[in-house]
């Protein structure tokens, strides 16, 4: 039986690099130190993806034998044809990833400027359905301010990506980042990377350490609301990518109420949390966690707005939501909002007009 | 009864599956280590996913202690290529972490060197 196409904006799909490909975006030393020196970046998880296929599909993998997310024509056959994408936002794979490197930042900046042309050039220009992410190396914030300079007005450019690591963004010294962003029609994506999220360490397995990604993101909408970054820079935009959605009533109720009993200390806040996150932050729906119908209405209503989460896939990694089954079966309003208008509706440079769900 | 011929038996060596068809319906259709064939609809009850593009595996089993694990049942476990899930061959198809569900599954019998499934 032939599936329905669902014209969705996708908010989360990985594109892969392999770092032989960026070694003509990239100048000397550099590329010395990759082609002889053999670096490739630090990696930190003690555990390997227990799955079939490590972080990936088993069945993404490329025909010819190449990691999988590598290949524009096997994503195209795979993925956006199929399901019948009307645009995707490439948020880049986790490697490398230059604001996670822990050192050596000019490498960072460099590898972050080769990535983006690298981006532009084999996926954006090659394809008008996908839109992108800029990389940074963020922890050098005036070199982050540069390259969005550089690449930020690129009409497929629709966000900055930053890493939810070990560093808080919301930090005013920061804010650089969010000026430039803004000006730019950028919105702030942020996607966890390989971090500690447990007290500083790594918990004993990766099911502990995966269950709880959800607190990493709640930490970093906490931080970047409380320090008044969405009053000083009202256009600007909080994707949370692959954080999932269920905790959002619960992050809401809580920073209501303690900014009822402590706004004194954050007199900057000019809304209530609750409202700034109406506003301005957005949730990808990735990874779901098979709610039934009642029980995702529920949700909904108690976020008080359906407009806060939108559909991602998490192409190709092997967590990967299904737009025909992650959520359950919406009403056609409903679906048109989550699987297309409210990225829509963030995104200032994704077009507006869009075909109807059927 | 509605039947049909969905491989040899020299097509698949034990510890191996692969896709078929049965009338209209994808088939995956596994051998496990011992040499007998099993056959399930080749679509994870999950999200869908192609159960053929995964693997045919052992577990991790429930005897396991904090710490240590026990490891058995191989070849005998298909994992879904997508979320991991574990299916028990040779236990109705049914999944480890929550043994109610179970992949919908199909009689298989051998004939010569004809696998037929049959209803």
């Amino acid at each position: 039986m032939p599936k329905q196409r669902i014209p969705l904006v996708d908010t989360d799909i990985h594109e892969r690099v392999q770092y032989e490909e960026l070694l003509q975006y990239l100048d000397e030393p550099f590329k010395h130190y990759i082609t002889n020196c053999h670096w490739i970046q630090e990696k930190h998880m003690p555990y390997t993806q227990p799955s079939v296929a490590g972080v990936d599909r088993a069945d993404a993998v490329v025909p010819d034998g190449r990691p999988a997310g590598s290949d524009l024509a096997f994503m195209q056959e795979q993925l956006l044809d199929d399901i019948g994408h009307e645009f995707g936002i490439l948020t880049g794979a986790l490697d490398p990833s230059p604001s996670s490197m822990h050192g050596w930042y000019e490498m960072a900046a460099a590898l972050a400027s080769a990535y983006n042309d690298w981006q532009i050039d084999k996926w954006l220009d090659q394809d008008e359905r996908l839109y992108g992410s800029v990389h940074v190396a963020a922890q050098d914030r005036d070199e982050a301010v540069k390259e969005i300079e550089r690449v930020g007005d690129h009409p497929k450019m629709v966000q900055v990506l930053l890493p939810i690591d070990d560093i808080m963004w919301g930090d005013p010294y920061y804010h650089p980042i969010f000026e430039a962003a803004e000006k730019h029609d950028l919105m702030i994506g942020m996607h966890h990377n390989e971090p500690p999220v447990y007290y500083g360490k790594w918990p004993r397995y990766f099911i502990e350490w995966h269950t709880l990604i959800p607190t990493a993101h709640m930490k970093q909408v906490t931080n970047m609301i409380f320090n008044g970054v969405f009053d000083k820079f009202p256009n600007l935009g909080l994707m949370m990518i692959e954080g999932g959605f269920t905790f959002i009533p619960h992050l809401m109720w809580k920073m209501d109420q303690q900014f009822r009993d402590l706004r004194h200390e954050v007199p900057w806040l000019k809304r209530k949390p609750s409202d700034i996150m109406k506003d301005q932050v957005r949730f990808c729906t990735q990874p779901s966690e098979e709610l039934n119908k009642k029980d995702f209405m529920s949700l909904i209503d108690q976020m008080g707005t359906d407009e806060m989460i939108c559909f991602a896939t998490d192409y190709p990694h092997w967590d990967y939501d299904s737009p025909h089954r992650a959520l359950p079966n919406l009403d056609p309003e409903l679906k048109q909002k989550i699987y297309s208008e409210n990225a829509r509706n963030f995104y200032p440079k994704i077009p507006k007009s869009g075909g109807e769900i059927t | 009864m509605r039947e049909q011929v969905v491989c040899k038996t020299t097509d698949i060596q034990p510890g191996q599956m692969m896709e078929s068809v049965f009338g209209k319906q994808d088939v995956l259709v596994c051998r496990t280590p011992d040499g007998d064939f099993y056959a399930f609809r080749n679509q994870c009850t999950h999200q869908g996913a192609p159960l053929h593009k995964g693997m045919m595996c052992g577990a991790t089993t429930e005897q396991s202690e904090p710490g240590e694990y026990q490891y058995c049942h191989r070849g005998e476990i298909i994992r879904c290529p997508w979320h991991g899930r574990e299916f028990d061959i040779k236990n109705d198809g049914r999944m480890l972490a929550n043994p109610d569900k179970k992949l919908p599954s199909f009689k298989v019998r051998v004939e010569n060197e004809n696998v037929i499934v049959y209803k």
